[in-house]
């Protein structure tokens, strides 16, 4: 049973140094699989190593099941980590490494011999316990080191992007293995990665961070439906979300550019009169886009026109890269049998309720009538089409 | 791969046979070069120094083997050889156990003065040794500790740690963060993470040291001649001096007693080369 709840945590290296992790709130719930995502030296790692305990907090307040953990070393949390590098003691035997963390406890030998056999067994490690780590190969250093955190049986697990070692077979059979832990297991499990693959597959909740902020939390889908703003809209999904400047316009609820025309059929008149005249961005993703006019089916839909840069035919389907007159450019997830020319005037359509609307200067999504539930309905309904 | 490597650097590959032979050649004139002067060193440890006179190169006939037996109990190399081990293992211990130490410390440890400290310590291995002799001399002298083993030893110690602090400190930074924090989260403190990662994974780099250290000190003949007088206490480098008169010079005598003390030196380095082939190749963390 753990809680871990983050309280406006705030972390600057070296006194005064810059904030690298700011203001961060995030309660990560008794068994869940948190997945904090985001790109590279957004502060991923520092987050976790402060749960850790291996990094101090310099400001807001870190709890576990209540209570405040800031000082108390990382020693005394009941935590395990994996580490990215795996961290295998080289000088010790798999059965020592597996053991080390249970000697320090006043664990009987029996019990710690028969945890240990346990936990190999479960990871297919049996053969190896004698083994040194520099004879092991990557994927089993990494079980080990997953075993290592396992036989602990502590209150958290943490994980900094412990399959970026791996090779892309083994990472997805490591992935299924980690989420099978977690079934088995039901301990709260917090994972930090910056591959969304990984953070739509495991997580029960993603956290998004951007520059040492939280730009979104939610189960992976909402996230991925409801973008609460323009960086996690083009963060989860490949390509990333198309995103086009354009004009607002109330009265005949639609947004336009000279390449783009689309009507706003989501919003509700009162947020769309709010913001009539001004500049928005409009989001589209890539798999929403479509060639021909007769997809729509017969539904009211947007248009956009651009000059292909790119076609990018990648067998199962072909990528169509556009650039628009006033600038910017668009990518189209088209069927495969789909051809075009280098500079060649193209347009594409799609659905109105596939537009997403962002503030232009806040990046802020725009939220739509339906939310929640529904809109993921909404979403998975116009996909299925 | 041989042949690709040797192709990028624009050469044609060697006959293996060939480049063998030339390699074996160097290594045996090294070799000979190396052991040479040690084995007429140990034909004359068994040589009075008539003999010697009359022909330094010639093979001992007969072995006078009771050099050996007259240095060790008439000419008290017993007594030098144990006031030697005394010092040197003694300050080999300390050494090793306080440079470790402090060589962890100033890798892995950000504090006010880390910097400052390491540069200390390592322009003091830029300065000759023996200008710190007359001062040295000098405070043994204050605290009672002139003309006593246990100041030669903490003189020894004092030579040799930054030397030692710096080459364990080199080798200890390069041991990954991750593999602290991950002993860390496994629960436990500073001193254990010390004694159960720092030192075995350092064990390579601590060999090294350890030999250079003894060999070093086993061999010291300044600091001991002028910091202790008396006979009792005289460490084995002071005890072959004895056979070396204004006049005359017992070169029979001194080549025995050399071969005495250099016994111990074989030893220790043959129980820890393999270790400190590997320190001194590196790379030894994975
Ligand atoms: N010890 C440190 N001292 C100073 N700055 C640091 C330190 N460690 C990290 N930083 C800075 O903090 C920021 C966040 O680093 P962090 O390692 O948390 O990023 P991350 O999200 O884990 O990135 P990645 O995906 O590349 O691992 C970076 O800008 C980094 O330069
Ligand atoms: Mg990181």
């Amino acid at each position: 049973m753990a809680v871990v709840k983050l309280d406006k945590i705030v972390k600057r290296y070296g006194g005064g140094g810059p904030v690298v992790v700011e203001d961060v709130d995030l309660t990560i719930d008794d068994g869940e699989f948190m997945v904090l995502l985001g790109p590279s030296g957004c502060g991923k790692s520092t987050t976790l190593r402060m749960i850790a305990g291996l990094e101090t907090i310099s400001g807001g307040t870190l709890s576990i099941d209540g209570r405040v953990v800031n000082d108390v070393p990382a020693k005394d949390r009941d935590i395990a980590m994996v580490f990215q590098s795996y961290a295998l003691y080289p000088h010790m035997s798999v059965a020592d490494n597996l053991a080390f963390g249970l000697r320090r406890r006043s664990i009987p030998n029996a019990e710690i011999e028969r945890r240990v056999k346990e936990v190999a067994a479960l990871l297919g490690l049996a053969p190896l316990l004698t083994r040194k780590p520099s004879a092991l190969s990557g994927g089993q250093r990494q079980r080990v080191a997953l075993g290592r955190a396992m036989v602990r049986e502590p209150q958290v697990f943490l994980f900094d992007e412990p399959l970026s070692n791996l090779d892309a077979a083994l990472r997805v059979n490591t992935r299924s293995e980690i989420i099978k832990q977690h079934h088995r297991l039901g301990s709260t499990m917090i994972y930090v990665t910056h591959d969304q693959v990984e953070a739509m597959t495991m997580g029960t909740r993603i956290c998004v961070m951007n520059a040492g902020k939280v730009a979104q939390i939610g189960a992976p889908l909402d996230v991925y439906w409801q973008p609460a703003n323009t960086f996690v809209a083009r963060f989860l999904g490949s390509p990333p979300m198309n995103l086009m400047d354009a004009t607002l316009a109330a009265a005949t609820r639609r947004a336009a550019s000279p390449a783009l025309d689309a009507p706003l059929a989501r919003w509700s008149d009162g947020v769309l009169q709010a913001r009539d005249g001004r500049k928005v961005t409009l989001g589209v993703r890539a798999e929403d886009m479509a060639i021909d006019h007769a997809s729509l089916d017969g539904a009211p839909g947007g248009r956009v026109t651009g000059r292909t840069i790119a076609v990018e035919p990648l067998g199962a389907e072909t990528l169509l890269l556009l650039e628009l007159p006033g600038g910017g450019e668009i990518t189209a997830r088209l069927p495969r049998h789909v051809t075009a020319t280098p500079d060649q005037e193209v347009v594409l359509f799609f659905r109105a309720d596939a537009a997403y609307l962002f503030d232009a200067e806040t990046g802020d999504a725009i939220a739509p009538l339906e939310t929640g539930a529904a809109a993921v309905r909404a979403a998975v309904q116009r996909r299925t089409h | 791969m041989a042949a690709t490597l040797a192709a990028a650097s624009g050469r044609a590959p060697l006959p293996r046979l060939f480049s063998r032979g030339i390699l074996a050649l160097v290594l045996g004139v090294y070799t000979i070069y190396q052991l040479g002067p040690f084995l007429w060193l140990a034909t004359m440890s068994v040589r009075t120094t008539a003999e010697i006179s009359a022909d330094p190169y010639a093979w001992p006939s007969p072995l006078h083997l009771d050099q050996f037996r007259t240095a060790w109990v008439d000419s008290d190399f017993a007594t030098y050889f144990w006031n030697s081990t005394l010092v040197v293992v003694g300050a080999v211990a300390v050494l090793t156990f306080i440079g470790a130490a402090a060589a962890h410390a100033l890798a892995r440890y950000r504090f006010r003065g880390n910097r400052i400290i390491y540069g200390i310590l390592f322009s003091s291995i830029i300065f000759p040794p023996q200008i710190t002799l007359i001062s040295l001399y000098q405070i043994l002298v204050d605290y009672n500790l002139y003309n006593s083993l246990f100041g030669l030893a903490l003189v020894y110690i004092s030579l040799q740690l930054p030397l030692t602090v710096y080459l364990l400190e080199g080798f200890f930074a390069r041991i990954p963060q991750d593999l602290f924090d991950a002993a860390k989260m496994d629960g436990y403190g500073d001193l254990e993470i010390f004694w159960r990662i720092v030192l075995p994974v350092g064990m390579p780099a601590i060999a090294t040291t350890l030999i250079l250290n003894f060999i070093q000190l086993w061999n010291e003949f300044l600091f001991a001649v002028v910091l202790i007088t008396d006979p009792e206490k005289r460490t084995l480098p002071i005890g072959i001096r004895a056979f070396m008169g204004d006049h005359f010079q017992d070169i029979g005598m001194i080549a025995t007693g050399v071969m005495i003390s250099v016994i111990p030196v074989i030893i220790v380095y043959v129980f820890f080369s393999e270790k400190l082939i590997r320190g001194m190749t590196a790379g030894a963390i994975k």
